[in-house]
């Protein structure tokens, strides 16, 4: 049986029909080709299907499509705004915060989730709010230091 | 994932009729993180989900003295960690929830699904165990209680019948409670437990509870009983660990052997009573 839901995607209303058994990441990525997030393991152990929803991030593989009936959702594509690059997508590049990359949409909504509840978390918070996603490249370094950019930048602009 | 019909009930009532006519092969769904993972693991079929977040109230979180702390079968572990009452009178649930997964996780896993569950290494299910919760519960005939005592029943069993949904849990209210929570796990992050322990003094008591030590997480009577009244020595903690240990009996698997976990189920009982000496 299909349901139909209504929900907000990357700033868009949007009506859809699901099938129950469809996670939300399954739809975002199939239905609306939005291939940013990642299915890495599938069961909310790796982090590579970060998405928001409600401003919070969660794991879209353990999270049914039905279930996103009436909520916000924002993915790693609807970070830019007018093709501008968000300032924690800048900073990844400027750090080189990736290797292979497919770990990287789920770092960044990992970490712009932390940054729009706390603008200037400390290291050790950075790091707690990424410890959901795997990175089997990078060693976090960079990652943890592209973040604290941001965070930095967002301080000294007070 | 196998097909399932899905279902998203406006009243309590409507989910418990839903649950009651599927006789067992509908499952509810809370938080899903361990519904779905399961659903997509294969070891659960389930012919339809009752998603129990539509339902008004359930979500909520309140405290006062003479009610002590009510925690909404829908509050996920994120609202606990950070619930201003929680923090101040109950730091133990607080600590325990914030072991539990992810951050991601943690934005939908609830503590309700964690204890409903019934695994025995549920982080959250020895703090309630030593505080003495009441779980509250809306069945075929009405609402009713059922003490976290008698909750857990096996691994993967609680004490709940079909049409069943847990509506809260209930905490009564503890003018002093000291001591925490002890997770030992093979990660920081994103691990479970191999052992967890909830050492407290609760109103001039001790209590303590164990996680992943036997098929349910378990008190331990026996060194509660022997330190009734006992002012906490050295000598008393060899016996009372000692006493603790006799109830346990945990398995080898994955995470640990079982003569490992019984020496952490020592060290873990042993290090809590001493913090609690001061
Ligand atoms: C990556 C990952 C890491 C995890 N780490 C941990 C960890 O560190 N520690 C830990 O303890 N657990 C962990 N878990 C397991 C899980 O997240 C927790 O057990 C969680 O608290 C379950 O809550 P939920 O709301 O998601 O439950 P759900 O999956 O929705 O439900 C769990 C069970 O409870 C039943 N249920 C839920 N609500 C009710 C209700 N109101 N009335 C009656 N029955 C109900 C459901 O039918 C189901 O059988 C982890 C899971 C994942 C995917
Ligand atoms: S794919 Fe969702 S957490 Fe790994
Ligand atoms: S860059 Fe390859 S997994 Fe992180």
């Amino acid at each position: 049986m299909k349901h139909k839901i209504n929900f907000i995607l990357n700033n868009e209303e949007i009506t859809h029909e699901v099938a129950a058994n469809r996670t939300l990441l399954d739809v975002i990525r199939e239905d609306f080709d939005l291939t940013g997030a990642k299915e890495g393991c599938g069961a909310g152990e790796c982090g590579a299907c970060t998405i928001l929803v409600d401003r919070k991030p969660i794991n879209a593989c353990l999270m049914l499509a039905v279930e996103a009936d009436g909520k916000e959702i924002l993915t790693i594509e609807g970070l830019s705004v007018n093709n501008k690059l968000d300032q924690i997508q800048q900073a990844f590049i400027d750090h080189a915060a990736l290797q292979c990359g497919y770990c990287t949409p789920g770092m960044i909504m990992s970490g712009k989730a932390l940054l729009m509840d706390n603008p200037s978390p400390t290291e050790e918070e950075v790091k707690e709010a990424i410890s959901g996603n795997l990175c089997r490249c990078t060693g976090y370094k960079k990652i943890v230091e592209a973040i604290m950019e941001v965070a930095d930048k967002t301080n000294s602009a007070r | 994932m196998k097909d399932f019909l899905y279902y998203k009930p406006k009243t309590i009532e409507e989910a418990c009729e839903i649950l009651t006519r599927y006789n067992g092969e509908a499952s509810i769904l809370n938080g899903g993180t361990d519904v779905i993972v399961r659903i997509h693991d294969g070891l659960n079929h389930p012919k339809a989900l009752v998603d129990i977040k539509g339902i008004s109230g359930l979500k909520t979180i309140s405290f006062s003295k003479e009610d002590g702390l009510v925690l909404g079968a829908c509050a996920n572990m994120n609202a606990v960690i950070n619930h201003k009452d929680i923090l101040e009178n109950y730091q133990i649930i607080a600590e325990a929830a914030h072991t539990v997964g992810s951050c991601q996780v943690r934005n939908r896993a609830t503590i309700i699904g964690n204890i409903t569950n019934a695994s025995p290494l549920a982080d959250t299910a020895t703090p309630l165990l030593a505080l003495d919760a009441v779980v509250e519960v809306f069945g075929v005939e009405g609402p009713r209680e059922i003490s976290i005592n008698d909750f857990f029943v096996f691994v993967r069993r609680t004490s709940l019948k079909v049409g069943d949904v847990v509506t809260a849990v209930k905490v009564p209210y503890y003018k002093e409670l000291k001591g925490s929570y002890q997770k030992h796990s093979r990660r920081d992050a994103v691990d479970l437990a191999t052992v967890c322990a909830s050492v407290l003094m609760v109103d001039g008591e001790i209590k303590i509870a164990l996680g992943s030590v036997a098929p349910t997480p378990i008190r331990c009577r026996k060194a509660e009983d022997f330190l009734r009244g006992k002012k906490l020595t050295e000598e008393l903690i060899k016996e009372a660990t000692h006493r603790a240990l006799e109830e346990v009996s945990p398995i080898s698997d994955v995470r640990a052997t079982k003569e490992y976990r019984e020496e952490i189920a020592r060290v873990l009982v042993s290090r809590g009573l001493r913090d609690l000496m001061g």
